[in-house]
């Protein structure tokens, strides 16, 4: 007896020792099992997220901020969309109005029109500290969101942009004069009006006489700042207003190692004046919706997927200023 | 026979069988039945999280970085084979705090991505427990920190949370998201104790693989004595021949061999080497011409460590010199 049973346990602990377990996908952290866990917050995503569509195409998630039909989303995810159509609960809207943004936030202002929708309800405040459990849009289907796990990975703070603030102008020096190279089509240069051969003259109240004065003024600059330009063009001088950018999402940037390692990430992932960070596994397609707390409350709207182990979202403290600034905006048009 | 057998049995038993009082009870469960779970889940991983972020560092040598955990009040540290690269490496090592200090590493398992280094710089460090009877099982809940793409002051070592979703001998997976930087970091269990090492990630997102403590334990002795374990493929052993020294020498009449020139930045000019000193002895060996000088250098390869005993001025001096790569 004693002789069968301890070959048996032998045997059954070197399958152990040897063998590969697995954990069923069900049972992971994303899995099915945990959706029943957190449904209180996939109720929340039911009810205030949207998911906004090019066509037939996801491209990004939006949260209901009034019953009437205004939503915040991620301005840049949806800028070059030629058929905006969002999805609320299992209702679709194909008439969808990008109203305005704010780049600094990059964050935009939809309007569909229906009434009684029901809005994003905030948390208090975003003092979730590290380790909290947050929840946000997975993948969804016509009438079902789904959720998607994480926690606050670390402190909210600022996320300079990447490479500074940028007005979008190559710059060429000569003979003492600041001269207009090249100037991307999405910059805030070019969008102001200044083009290639413009020569800079002043920035505010700054003359410009070499690249050093201009690297100068620029040093500490944010995304969306206002600044103003006088330029001369075949001697006639002009003034404008240039909003800045970020240099990575002007001029673009080369995948490092870790972007490779990363999939699908989101464009434009810096110069936020602060965010929360998690550990949520989404994609660029999953940005824009609430990221909400385990009673359903939104804590803040997801902005970027910044690489394979970390996502930011607009605190909620900042997020309701957003979305009340432009939701009053558009109605006093 | 009959004694042996039972005895062995026994300590399956034991095995089989042992309470460990800081086991998170959720994990006992297939998946949290409700919110009082998942609170249970944050309340542990919070009350670990203060203690496991302090004991996490950065560590930075060359081109590249990437994390460790230090498991002693003098400063021993875990980290991945691939991040230290080989054995008697010079790190800089960020604490979590910011503060710099001076690390080296210590010996390697190259076929696992087993490491240890040690900080130079005196003093007492916060430190994390290893979990030394290696208690952890598939579907534990865990979490891993690490300086995912490099310190960043303002964010400190990112957490992130997830289960053990594939146990084998010497690799285990969980779904924590790594990235880049986290190489070398610490995988927790939800007492905060340490069960693994941060390893390679595959191309899905739930492909985090982790290098478990056993392993880690396995080769303790040798690695804190400074081996380099294994044909790879984390880090490749240093080549003989390799190294660096950086002085031009002749057989002086007297037979004796005498220093006639100093690279310039070389490992000898750092170390204090001059022209005109004779050198004695290379680790204990007698050198009496440049010969053996020559046989002994074609053994040895980058950052291996040479006592070199000197005469300088009718004095007998010992100076640590460490090669460079060739």
């Amino acid at each position: 007896m004693k002789w069968h049973l301890s070959i048996a346990l032998l045997a059954a602990s070197c399958v152990l020792v040897a063998g590969n377990e697995t954990l069923e996908s069900e049972f992971r952290t994303n899995g099915t099992l945990m959706h029943g866990v957190v449904e209180r917050a996939r109720q929340s995503l039911q009810e205030f997220s949207a998911v906004v569509y090019d066509g037939r195409k996801e491209i990004a998630y939006a949260i209901v901020i009034t019953d009437d039909g205004y939503l915040v989303s991620k301005w840049s995810e949806l800028k070059s969309a030629k058929e905006l159509k969002v999805r609320i609960d299992d209702q679709l809207y194909e008439e969808v109005k990008l109203v305005s943004g704010d780049t600094q936030w990059d964050v935009c202002l939809l309007k569909i029109s229906a009434t009684g929708l029901k809005p994003v309800v905030f948390a208090e405040n975003s003092k979730a500290d590290e380790g909290t459990w947050v929840i946000a849009n997975g993948a969804t289907s016509r009438s079902e969101r789904r959720p998607m796990i994480g926690i606050i990975s670390a402190p909210s703070r600022e996320i300079p942009a990447e490479g500074g603030a940028v007005l979008g102008i190559e710059i060429i020096e000569q003979k003492g004069a600041i001269i207009a190279g090249e100037v991307p089509e999405i910059s805030g240069a070019f969008k102001a009006g200044i083009r290639k051969d413009d020569k800079i003259l002043k920035l505010n109240d700054t003359a410009l006489k070499k690249r050093d004065d201009l690297v100068e003024f620029m040093k500490d600059r944010k995304i969306g700042e206002k600044i103003e330009v006088t330029y001369d063009r075949k001697g006639k001088q002009q003034k404008v207003t240039v909003e800045l950018q970020g240099r990575a999402d002007t001029f673009g940037k080369e995948a490092s190692r870790n972007d490779q390692m990363s999939g699908d990430v989101s464009n434009r992932r810096s110069g936020f004046p602060r965010v929360l960070q998690h550990d949520v596994q989404g994609s660029s397609k999953t940005v824009g919706g609430p990221l909400v707390d385990l009673d359903g409350k939104c804590v803040g709207m997801n902005i970027a997927r910044a690489n394979r182990a970390e996502s930011f979202a607009i605190p909620v403290e900042e997020l309701r200023e957003i979305s009340q600034r432009l939701a009053d905006q558009a109605r006093s048009k | 026979m009959n004694v042996r057998l039972v005895l062995l049995f026994l300590g399956l038993v034991t095995m089989g069988f042992s309470q460990d009082p800081k086991r998170l009870s959720i994990n006992d469960k297939k998946a949290p039945a409700n919110t009082e779970d998942m609170r249970a889940i944050e309340s542990a991983l919070k009350g670990s999280l203060a203690t496991a972020r302090k004991a996490t560092v950065c560590l930075e040598l060359g081109q590249g970085s990437g994390s460790g955990v230090i498991i002693s009040a003098d400063g021993l540290i875990l980290t991945a084979a691939h991040v230290t690269g080989g054995v008697g490496k010079e790190i800089t090592a960020i604490l979590g705090d910011g503060r710099k200090v001076k690390c080296e590493s210590l010996g390697l398992s190259s076929d696992t991505d087993c490491a240890m280094a040690k900080i130079i710089d005196k003093g007492t460090y916060p430190y994390v427990e290893v979990d030394r009877s290696d208690l952890s099982k598939l579907g534990d809940w865990v979490f891993s920190l690490g300086h995912s793409g490099g310190y960043d002051k303002s964010r400190g070592a990112g957490v992130r949370i997830g289960r053990l979703v594939k146990v084998a001998d010497s690799t285990v997976q969980s779904d924590c998201t790594l990235i880049g930087g986290d190489s070398g970091g610490p995988l927790f269990d939800m007492s905060g104790r340490l069960i693994g090492i941060h390893s390679r990630v595959g191309a899905n997102l739930q492909q985090n693989m982790h290098v478990p403590i056993r392993e880690f334990l396995r080769h303790w002795d040798d690695m804190l004595q400074g081996q380099f374990l294994g044909e790879g493929p984390f880090a490749k052993k240093p080549k003989k021949g390799t190294g660096f020294l950086g002085i031009g020498s002749e057989d002086g009449a007297d037979g004796k061999l005498r220093v006639t020139k100093i690279g310039r930045e070389s490992p000898a000019e750092t170390a204090g080497i001059k022209e005109g000193d004779v050198i004695l002895k290379i680790d204990g060996k007698d050198m009496n011409n440049k010969d053996d000088m020559q046989k002994l250098l074609k053994e040895k390869a980058a950052d291996d460590k040479l006592v070199i005993m000197l005469l300088r001025d009718g004095k007998e001096m010992e100076i640590t010199v460490r090669l460079a790569e060739r």
